[in-house]
């Protein structure tokens, strides 16, 4: 009876400290939590060097209907060593995700990155196309 | 009546663990004893990585000894490298007065160099004393760690001392403010760390690692350090000296290094901030996947090079750039081989 009672009361014990449990909301593999929202969109779009400093010469133009982000960067621009910044609409993520800096010197064939919605039932590809000054 | 008992008996075991696991208490203050007898402290005052032939090492020495018990009699400071020409320690003891000023008074002989130990004797009667010592970084403690050892002498016989370091000296070098112009002193080499014009530049071909130029077309071009064997679209309108053909990696960077911002004597809000480069960022950074040119540079802005040959990394940071095509340079530079 003894034994019970001290498993009862460790158990009592920890619960106190443990207890407090989030909802059970849906997470994806990254820890992100799905919510309802269906919006998958690039909103806007950064381009910055090794510096920090923007790269572009003028305000990028994204067409949400062609899925397409068109970039014009300033002469001289090193793009091995870029820093793409992609706004989302709310909830969405990105593949690939953006680590670090990247190569975007293929200018022949652009990259392609795919915006998931907040859901994660929409995925739209964008092309980032990228040309110089 | 067993059962009351550990009934009673187990929840207050747990609460003796969660007593035990917080309830550390933080030990209070204690006013220390007030000195009595010979004692001494040291702090460096100088930031930033040790750099040979620039900033010396500053310290502060501070001793004192109870009145009754006599007075500083003299103070030496003992290096593991012997210090270059002009490390001293103060002769002058300083003491910061209300309005924040530090006021010098001096207290004893000029210090003297033998060796690697530098000293002062006290030639007034005096029982606490803070001295500076400056201590110049000699070519030969280059990339070696060196320490030093204070120490303090009172007329009743006593002596204290206190062990500085060790400090690693810097394998760095550093250029500030050299002038460049467009088509003029415009070839930069990294190995002498001066800037050539194109006779110079000609009598030196193998040394010469970047060309400064300033073009207003296209509009983005503007300050530029492009290496010789780029593209001919990154140097336009540049007719380069017979020989001068070296390509290095060039990275733009955005660190107002403390150093190189530095005007003698002043400290602006950058110097302030602290932000230094020092050996191991050269030795970690990675060029390989840079251009040889660098466009459109800014006014307290920066590259990383490094030279063809693999041999040097360097910081060049622009102190300044004017629209007629000139700016003013400063070079931090690492040999790696």
């Amino acid at each position: 009876m003894a034994t019970y009672l001290k498993i009862a009361f460790t158990l009592l014990f920890f619960t106190i400290f443990i207890s407090c449990k989030k909802g059970d909301l849906p997470v994806d593999e990254d820890g992100l939590l799905i919510t309802g929202r269906t919006e998958c969109a690039v909103t806007n779009f950064e381009l910055v060097g090794s510096d920090f400093i923007t790269v572009r010469s003028k305000v990028p133009t994204i067409d949400t209907t062609a899925q397409i982000v068109n970039v014009e960067v300033l002469f001289g621009t090193d793009l091995k060593n870029v820093y793409p910044q992609f706004s989302l609409s709310t909830d969405c993520k990105l593949e690939p995700k953006i680590t670090g800096k990247m190569d975007l010197s293929d200018l022949a064939n652009p990259k392609t990155f795919t915006v998931i919605s907040g859901n994660r039932q929409v995925r739209k590809p964008y092309k980032l196309v990228i040309k110089y000054q | 009546m067993k059962l009351k008992v550990e009934l009673i008996k187990y929840p207050l075991f747990l609460l003796l663990i969660v007593l035990a696991a917080f309830g550390c208490k933080e030990k209070e203050y204690a006013i220390p004893d007030p000195v009595s007898q010979l004692s001494n402290d040291c702090i460096k005052r100088s930031l930033g990585p040790n750099l040979v032939g620039f900033l010396p090492i500053e310290f502060t020495y501070a001793m004192a000894l109870p009145k009754v018990q006599g007075k500083l009699v003299s103070a030496q400071v003992e290096a593991s490298i012997a210090g270059a020409a002009g490390t001293f320690l103060e002769n002058r003891s300083f003491f910061t007065n209300a309005g924040g000023q530090d006021i010098p008074v001096t207290v004893a002989t000029p210090s003297v160099n033998e060796a690697n130990k530098t000293r002062v004797t006290f030639n007034v009667d005096t029982n606490a004393a803070t001295l500076r010592y400056f201590y110049t970084i000699p070519e030969e403690a280059r990339g070696k760690s060196v320490s030093f050892t204070f120490s303090a002498t009172s007329s009743d016989g006593k002596t204290v001392t206190f062990n500085m370091g060790p400090y690693t000296i810097s394998k760095m070098d550093i250029k500030r403010n050299l002038a460049v112009s467009n088509n003029n002193a415009a070839y930069i080499s990294i190995e002498n760390m001066v800037v050539y014009n194109a006779t110079d530049a000609a009598a030196n071909p193998g040394k010469v690692d970047l060309v400064y130029l300033y073009r207003t077309t296209p509009t983005s071009f503007t300050h530029a350090l492009v290496s010789p064997a780029a593209e001919a679209q990154y140097l336009p309108g540049v007719v380069l000296p017979a020989g001068v053909n070296r390509s290095s990696k060039i990275l733009k960077a955005n660190i107002i290094e403390a150093n190189l911002v530095r005007s003698f004597g002043t400290y602006t809000s950058q110097t302030a901030s602290g932000v230094y480069i020092d050996d191991k960022d050269f030795m970690d950074i990675n060029l390989s996947a840079s251009p040889n040119y660098a466009t459109g540079l800014r006014a307290e802005q920066g590259t990383w090079v490094e030279t063809s040959d693999g041999k040097y990394r360097a910081y060049i940071f622009l102190n300044s750039i004017n629209t007629n095509g000139s700016a003013v340079i400063s070079i931090l530079r690492y040999t790696l081989q």
